[in-house]
Formats: C-alpha cells, structure tokens, sequence
C-alpha cells in the first residue's frame, strides 16, 4: 500500500531524514519507535506533504482505490514514471495494481489530494482553530474528500449521524462536536478528537503520530479499540509512531521499526518492542 | 456642483483613503440601472428603499419612519457636510410600540447620491436599524444619532456596492445616561468605503459599541476612522475590528478612544485585528489613547498578520483544499466582529454577506431593472 524509497528530507534545509526504506502492505499495522528528535513527527509530516518539509530524494508510492478523478491523469503518469525508477532499482513489483488500485506518486499530490487518496494523519499535537467548530470542519474535510472522489455530498443529517457514532465509540462527550477545533480541548480530548475525525473520515491509510501520549488509561483503551475497529480492516493499514509498548497492548503491530538518525534502522515482529522497552535504544539501534 | 471640495491624503485623518474616483463620480449622471432590491429584505418590518438618494414610496412602508429635512450634525466633517439636509427621520419614543427593525436599502446606478438622516431615542425607546448600501456609484451620507436617558439603538450597516463605487458613512452620536449604542459595520462589496464615527457617551454609564468587518481585494479600499469620547464617568466602550486584505487592496482601521478629564471609571476595549491574505496587501490599525481621567480600565489589543500556516496544513490534511481553508480561517476571524448584531435573522445575513466576499461572489443582483431616467432628476444635487 505504500512503498518508501530512500527518503531524504529537510525541514528549513536541515537535513533530518536521510534515506529511509519502508514499505506498508495491505492488513498490515507497523509501529515505528525511536529516540527524541529521530525524525519520527517528520516523517509523518512530508508524508503528508506539510510546507516546509522539503523532500530532496526518494520517492513514496501510494497505492490506493481513491484516485482523485481531478488527480487522474497525472496519478498515472507519475505511476508510470515511479515504476521506472523502481524497475532499475528491481523493485518493480511493488507496483503492480489490481482491483482497481492505482499507485500514485504520493509527493506529486497536494496535502489535500493525498487526504482524498485515503491517507489520514494523525497528528502529534493537534491544532487549535477558533471559531471554526468541529462539526462544520468535519464535514467540509468529508465533503471536500468525497467531492475529489466523484462521490454525493453527505447531508447536514447523515453526517451528524456518522459523527455522533464515532465520538459515542471513542468516549467524546458530544457537545465536543458543536465546539471549536480542539479549542479548550485537553490534551488527551484533543487525540480522541483526532480519532473522532479518522472514524468519520474513514481513511485507508492513517499515520498515527503518538496518538497516545497524553491519554489515561480509560482513553488509552478507547483509543486503541478505535483505531482496531477502524482500521483493522484486509484493505487498510495503520503506521503507528509511538514510544510505548502499551498502545501496542491494544493495537497489535505486525512489525516494529526503529528510526534513529533519518533512517530505519532496525526492523522485526511484535518482540522488538518488548525488547525496546527492556533494554531502550542504546543497545538496539547500535 | 460647482466645485468639490475634498481632504487631501497629507491630512492625518485622511492618509488611507483614496478619495480620487468621487470627482469624476460627483459629475457622471445615474444610468437608472439598479440592482433589485428584493434580495436585500431581510424581514417584513418597516422598510425604506432609496434609488439614486431618492425616496421610493411605491417600494416602502416606512413605519415610524419620516421623509424630509434632518440635522446629521455632520457641518465641520468635509464628506458628511455635503450630504445635506434632506433625507429621513426617526424620532422614537418609549411610548412607540417597538417597529420591529427598520430596513433601509440604498440602491445606487452611477453618480452620486447625497442623504442625511438624523435618529432621537427617547427616554427607554429602543430601535434597530439595518441599511444595506448596494448598486453602483457613490452613496454618501451623514447621520445623527441622539440617545436619551437608557435609550437603546443597534445600527447595522452592510456595505455591498459594485467596483468603481464608492461608499462613505459620517456618524454623530451623543448617548446619554445608561444608553446604549450598538454600531456594526461590515464591507463586503466589491467598491471602496470611508466610515467616520464620531460618538460621545455623554452621560453616566453610558454604553458604545462600534465594530464591524472589512473585506477588501483587488485595488479597494476600505477605511473606518472612528473617535470614541468618554465624558462623563462609568461609561463602557467596545471597538472591535476585523479588516481582511487580498491582493494590492488596503483595508485601514484608526480607532481613538478619548477620555475626559471627569470620566472617571471608564471602561474602554478596543481589539483592532487584521489578516493579510496576500503580502502584497496592505492592512493598517492604528488603536489611539488619549486619557485625562487617571481611575479607568483601557484595554487594546492590535495585530495584523497571515493565516496561521499550521491551522491551515491541518485543514488541507483533512481534505480541505487551499481556497476553502483560506475561506473557512477567514470566516473564523471575520465571525468576533459580526456576532454582536443580536438579531439572528440579520446576523445571518451579514455572515452569509461575508461568506459571498470570501467565496469571491460578492453581491451582484442576477436581475437588473432599469427605471426611466426622468425620475433621477431630483437627488439632492440641485
Ligand atoms: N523547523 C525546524 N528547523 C530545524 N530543525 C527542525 C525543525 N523542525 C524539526 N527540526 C528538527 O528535526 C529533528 C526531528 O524532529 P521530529 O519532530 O521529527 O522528531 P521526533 O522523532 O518526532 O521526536 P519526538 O519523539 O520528540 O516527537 C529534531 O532534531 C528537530 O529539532
Ligand atoms: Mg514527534
């Protein structure tokens, strides 16, 4: 679903990521840990094409069933040329595509576009907007979404509905919604709230940013069967940015990653991180 | 007119205006082509509707409403004293069942049009006003306001005219012990505006609230110049501006808040806030105080910059393209100075005035009617 290839990236021309390789199946959950200021959050950042965080080499692949129509055109030509690259590089067959399912070059789409090709990101300190409610923000971004897709409008009240569901499945007060974007917000309201808007969004790929710091226990567990019932789906998948085993607890990874210096540096199943935990990162990323 | 008489951009006062189109417009004749106006009802009170500056009966139900000479008060102020003597009056008193509130709409075809209004709120009267200003040409007037004791006046203003228009407002107000004015002014049109408030609060615990949003892209320009007078002690003031800037247009807010030497226990916030939509725009806020009483609370706060880069990025993160995310911020911010209208029929229409601006659709009728010119003759240039 999505390919990663040696990935290099600035942020105001400070080189932090340095040739990253990662590649995202279908079904799959990845976790990715590191020390502080690894380049974890910018990772997650040129993913979603934030400005400033200029891409310098590499290239990402996304493989998806929401091609932007508007997009469509240059979605297959970039395919094709990224397929060329590949090819030289042997990994051709990343690219195949079936059922429907194009590979676009990621970093040639707007941030917005990539939202509509199905990549959700979910951020590590989400942003205040006042005056703006979540309501209105939520359905603007689905209709926006569903717009690019060639899909209806949702209606005022079929997306309350939908809204409603989710904030009841990820322990949300209500009247949250009818609020400014995450304005007064605390700071675990604020990650449930990213959840919210992924449930409603209903990605196929989402970039989980330490979705977990900051949460309680009770918050931890809602969060972490929300991303289950959300995301654990054969045609989604799920990168999880963490420092801790327990969000693991809830969301089971099927590989840990471990990124230090710009780079992943180590990769292995669900015991890496227990060994992470025991023994931090001194011994493991050496 | 023989000669027009305008202030120059070296006075102070004027610096921010371009006043350069009102010669050429002072000269040229109505075209009698105007916007209709059915679009700009917003409730079925008394309504008033203004062709060229002359008063249409036919379309009007005037309710409490006059039509004939008023004092606006506005001699020594160079635009408001060419609005004249002639124009409408209301003089309410508490005795006066509230009208519901009282629509005005002027509608412009070229040319200029000249009014004056006076209002007198009587002891614990209250009325409320909205006059939408929209069609082409230049629309200039003067109005007086007079609060008495605990009287009550919400005055709303939607400034909507076409490009190459030109809109200017000169208010006088004296408000008196424990009255209130309420003055909302918004510029959404696609023309350029100049709105002079000059309000005394000249009794005890009196109240002033003058605010308002101004939209301004391509080569307008808007310019509010207001004077906030506290003279006599425990009086409340509130000045909230919103000005937005695209493009080469400038939007300009200069608010002085004066307090007399008796106006002990004043209370006066002023928040002048500005948005560049573009660098090449210019937004100018000047907050002024100028104080002689020392027991008083002045709060101001003024800033003028671009739309927060991170709101943004998260906007477009979840699927909100470019132009409506720069829409839905900008709304945001316009959205402080547009919620103290209290009526919530007319506040949607002023936000909804606002959203069209940001949606790049500002007013423009789909139907024009054209009035036979012969009855344009008379709009106060003789
Ligand atoms: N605007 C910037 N200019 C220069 N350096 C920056 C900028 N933004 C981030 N960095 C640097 O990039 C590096 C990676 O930051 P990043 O936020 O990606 O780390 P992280 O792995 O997410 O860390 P944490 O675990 O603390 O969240 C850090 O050294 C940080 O200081
Ligand atoms: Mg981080």
């Amino acid at each position: 679903m999505l390919q990663i290839t040696n990935l290099h990236a600035e942020v105001d021309g400070k080189p932090i990521l340095k040739g990253l390789d990662l590649a995202i199946g279908a079904g799959e959950v990845h976790a990715i840990m590191g020390p502080n200021g690894a380049g974890k959050s910018t990772l997650a950042y040129t993913l979603g094409g934030r400005p400033g965080y200029e891409v310098t080499e590499g290239s990402v692949t996304f493989t998806t069933p929401f091609v932007p129509s508007e997009v469509e055109g240059r979605a297959a030509s970039d395919a094709q040329r990224v397929s060329t690259s590949l090819d030289t590089n042997g990994v051709g067959e990343a690219l195949q595509t079936t059922g429907g399912e194009v590979a676009v070059d990621l970093l040639a789409l707007a941030p917005h576009e990539r939202a509509a090709a199905g990549l959700f990101l979910g951020f590590q300190y989400p942003v205040e907007i006042p005056g703006v409610s979540n309501v209105q923000f939520l359905r603007e971004a689905l209709n926006a979404q569903r717009a690019v897709r060639g899909e209806p409008p949702l209606s005022g009240g079929d997306f309350l509905k939908r809204a409603r569901a989710q904030a009841d499945a990820l322990g949300l007060a209500p009247d949250m919604l009818k609020r400014p974007v995450n304005v007064g917000f605390s700071g675990g309201e604020k990650k449930r709230n990213e959840m919210v808007q992924m449930g409603i969004i209903d990605p196929r790929l989402a970039i989980l940013d330490e979705t977990d710091s900051g949460l309680d226990i009770d918050a931890l567990r809602h969060v972490g069967h929300g991303i289950n019932s959300i995301m654990r789906r054969p045609d989604k998948a799920v990168l999880l940015i963490t420092h801790y085993q327990r969000l693991l607890d809830y969301v089971k990874p099927d590989f840990v990653h471990v990124l230090a210096g710009g780079r992943i540096v180590r990769s292995g199943g669900p015991e890496l991180a227990l060994e992470l935990e025991r023994e931090g990162y001194v011994g493991v990323a050496a | 007119m023989a000669s027009l008489a305008l202030p120059s951009s070296r006075e102070e006062a004027w610096r921010w205006s371009d006043l350069s189109a009102l010669p050429a417009l002072a000269e040229a004749r109505p075209s009698g082509a105007i916007p209709a106006p059915d679009v700009l009802w917003i409730g079925d009170g008394p309504r008033l509707l203004f062709v060229d500056g002359v008063y249409d009966p036919s379309r009007s139900n005037p309710g409490p409403v006059e039509i004939g000479p008023a004092d606006a008060r506005a001699a020594r102020h160079p635009l408001g004293r060419l609005a004249g003597t002639r124009g409408w009056r209301l003089r309410i008193g508490a005795e006066h069942m509230p009208s519901g509130t009282i629509e005005i709409v002027h509608l412009g075809s070229g040319g200029a049009s000249h009014l004056a209004a006076e209002i007198e709120i009587g002891e614990d009267a209250q009325a409320s006003i909205v006059e939408s200003f929209a069609g082409a040409g230049w629309a200039n007037r003067a109005t007086g306001i007079t609060l008495a004791r605990s009287g009550r006046l919400m005055l709303m203003r939607r400034i909507l005219g076409a490009a190459g228009g030109f809109t200017s407002l000169a208010d006088t107000a004296e408000i008196g012990t424990g009255a209130s004015l309420i003055a909302t002014t918004l510029a959404a049109g696609a023309g350029d505006s100049r709105i002079d408030a000059h309000l005394t609060l000249a009794g005890e615990e009196a109240f002033a609230e003058a605010g308002g949003a101004l939209l301004a892209r391509g080569q307008q320009r808007h310019d509010a110049a207001l004077v906030l007078r506290h003279a006599e002690p425990h009086g409340q003031s509130r000045q909230v501006w919103r000005a937005v800037a695209d493009d080469q247009a400038t939007a300009s807010v200069a608010a002085r808040v004066e307090v007399a030497r008796d106006a002990q226990k004043t209370d006066a916030e002023q928040s002048l806030r500005g948005v560049l939509l573009q660098r090449t725009a210019t937004i100018n806020a000047k907050p002024e105080l100028e104080i002689f009483a020392d027991d008083v609370k002045c709060a101001h706060g003024c800033a003028v910059g671009e739309l927060d880069r991170g709101a943004l990025f998260y906007l477009n993160s979840r699927g909100i393209p470019p132009a409506p995310a720069r829409a839905l911020l900008t709304r945001a911010f316009v959205a402080d100075a547009l919620a103290r209208i209290g009526e919530e029929a007319v506040r949607e229409v002023f936000v909804a005035d606002a959203d069209n601006w940001l949606s790049n659709s500002p007013f423009v009728s789909s139907e024009v009617e054209t009035r036979p010119s012969t009855s344009l003759g008379t709009n106060g240039r003789d």
